[in-house]
């Protein structure tokens, strides 16, 4: 029976926390987004050919952990099949989050447009199950950087 | 103005000078981009690649539909098992109980006189119930307060010092002793393990696919509900074997119904923590009932008088003057 | 060292290819920061621990792929690529590989 409480106390405190983290991630990343839109990011490998330009390397990476509400979840749909929607938004979130801290980056370098960004997701086991605890997103791309003025 | 104005921001165009020959390497890589190529980074709009459904109303949906799922499975197995268990020979049932009545003292010889005596008294039902050849009962004492009977693997019947205390005649014993006998002429303790073991089963099963040590309790208290309902059901078959075997024994059912107006008192007054055992019996006032409707049917045959019990039996029942004292810890 | 993930770069001209160039780490997670996970692992959110210590051995990874190309000559590596495998539970190998060359 207390097992039972523990449970489904954790269970609330997931989904209530879980709920609320996520909501506000999804409020940070559309804003930052807005903020970010005037540096696109393009999966082509080929940049124009203009005049010669600095490029840099930029990448941006996030490890987001699933909350026990959604790991509940997902194990129950784990039995019957078919989308586990649980886990489409924190993939979601973190795909998202790590093209834009890659974009921050490249905003740092001062550049204006990202060419073939690649993005690269694992999943972190955690503890003895091989349930997905955390995921990892990795987003790269090369930025080019308008030369100065003066050169 | 302010529109477009913005729109000029986010589109960012890179003009492309015209190459006539090839720059890098072999492959003209500017004739893959177009002349004057804008990029632009549109807004795309929420909830494409995530749900829009609440994630309660999956929760929701989910739970109902496994526990649903869980139940009638296990249902569905427990029933088989439950019809299955009655082809296990007895001998394999009388091996098996060596094994699983551990910390019974199962393997005990006969040597109290009250246990001589209540074995006599099984011969006897024994002989009306028409056991199947090869079905051994044993009766064993327990020198406990604890007021309860039960039958367990094997044929192996535990009798209470809690119990035997407070019946007053040779026929109320025999109710105790022929209801188990019966559990046993029934396979009954066979039959329940048979169904745990299906339900265990299926529960690990259940919990090992969701990695969750607190769901197998969620639907371990769901499931015991449907295995009480079985079990009072062989109660009640048991009852009624007991009373024909009673009836054709005395000629009467009368003193029967001693037992469970024993068993109500112990637990209205609560000087009984409810033994386990009988938590799942149905309540003793419908068995009472039950018997009543029996002597309905069965009008006594013979002198409607109750047997004593052997004068020493008060005696017998405390171990020391039997010479030995050991009981359940 | 110039490090990108593209093939060609504007206004640069390739006139050596070196080969594959690659650097790779392996590491276990960290105990202290192994429990916090535990405490996220109920309230969701990320992990910053494991952000970070991805992205110290990333960073190491690619330092050894320049390592790499430093030494045979090569003044930048293209089309870089990064991948992510877990060896072992607990262990998890950050790769990075990509093309060494001479750029005029």
């Amino acid at each position: 029976m207390i097992d039972l409480i523990i449970f489904l106390a954790l269970l609330a405190l997931g989904y209530g926390f879980g709920r609320y983290a996520e909501l506000k991630h999804y409020r940070s990343i559309i804003q930052r987004e807005k903020e970010l839109r005037d540096i696109p990011a393009v999966a082509t490998k080929f940049p124009p050919l203009t005049k010669a330009v600095d490029v840099a390397l930029v990448s941006g990476s996030v490890v987001i952990s699933v909350d026990y509400f959604k790991r509940f979840v997902a194990g129950l749909r784990n039995l019957i099949g078919g989308r586990v929607t649980a886990y489409e938004s924190l993939l979601d979130r973190a795909r998202r989050e790590a093209i834009l801290r890659m974009k921050e980056e490249a905003r740092a370098f001062g550049g204006h447009i990202i060419f073939n960004i690649k993005l690269e997701t694992s999943s972190i086991h955690k503890g003895r199950k091989n349930g997905v605890g955390a995921v990892e997103v990795m987003a790269y791309g090369t930025v080019l950087i308008k030369p100065r003025k003066i050169s | 103005m302010g529109d477009t104005a913005s729109s000029k921001m986010h589109e960012k165009s890179l003009y492309i000078k015209h190459l006539s020959r090839p720059r890098y390497g072999l492959t003209d890589f500017s004739r893959l981009n177009n002349h004057r190529m804008k990029y632009s980074n549109p807004e795309i709009p929420e909830g494409i690649n995530t749900s829009t459904q609440h994630p309660l109303k999956e929760f929701a949906l989910l739970v109902g539909g496994v526990l649903g799922a869980v139940l009638a499975v296990v249902m569905v197995l427990t029933l088989l098992a439950d019809r299955l268990a009655v082809y296990i020979p007895f001998e394999v049932e009388m091996r098996l109980a060596s094994r699983v009545t551990e910390g019974l003292p199962v393997e005990e010889v006969k040597s109290l006189p009250i246990e001589a005596y209540l074995n006599r008294l099984a011969d006897k039902i024994v002989a009306e119930q028409k056991l199947p050849p090869g079905m051994q009962i044993t009766v064993h004492y327990v020198d406990d307060d604890l007021v309860n009977a039960f039958a367990t693997l094997g044929g192996h019947l535990f009798m209470f010092r809690g119990l035997l205390e407070k019946l007053p005649h040779e026929n109320a014993v025999a109710m105790v002793l022929a209801h188990e006998i019966a559990h046993i002429k029934h396979r009954h303790p066979i039959r329940s393990m048979g169904r745990g073991m299906i339900f265990g089963l299926a529960i690990g099963m259940v919990s090992s696919t969701l990695g969750n040590a607190m769901t197998d309790r969620v639907l371990a208290n769901t499931g015991g509900l449907t295995v009480l309902k079985f079990s009072r059901d062989q109660e009640w078959e048991a009852d009624q074997t007991a009373l024909h075997a009673l009836y054709q024994l005395y000629g009467h059912v009368d003193g029967a119904d001693r037992l469970f107006k024993v068993l109500e008192q112990a637990t209205e007054n609560g000087s009984l923590q409810t033994p386990e055992f009988f938590s799942t019996h149905p309540l003793s006032k419908r068995r009472i009932d039950n018997i009543h409707a029996f002597q309905v049917g069965h009008p006594a045959t013979a002198d409607a008088t109750v047997v004593a019990l052997p004068e020493q039996f008060s005696t017998w029942l405390i171990p020391a003057a039997g010479g030995q004292a050991e009981g359940m810890p | 060292m110039l490090v990108t993930n593209i093939e060609i770069i504007p206004g640069k001209r390739i006139t050596k290819h070196l080969g594959l160039v690659q650097g790779s780490s392996v590491r276990a997670k960290h105990l202290g920061r192994d429990i916090m996970a535990g405490l996220k692992n109920i309230f969701g959110g990320e992990l910053k621990g494991y952000t970070e210590l991805l992205q110290e051995s990333r960073e190491e990874a690619m330092e050894r792929m320049i390592q790499q190309a430093e030494a045979v000559g090569a003044n930048a590596v293209l089309n870089v690529r990064f991948s992510t495998s877990s060896v072992a539970a607990g262990a998890a190998e950050l790769f990075a590989y990509g093309t060494a060359v001479v750029l005029e």
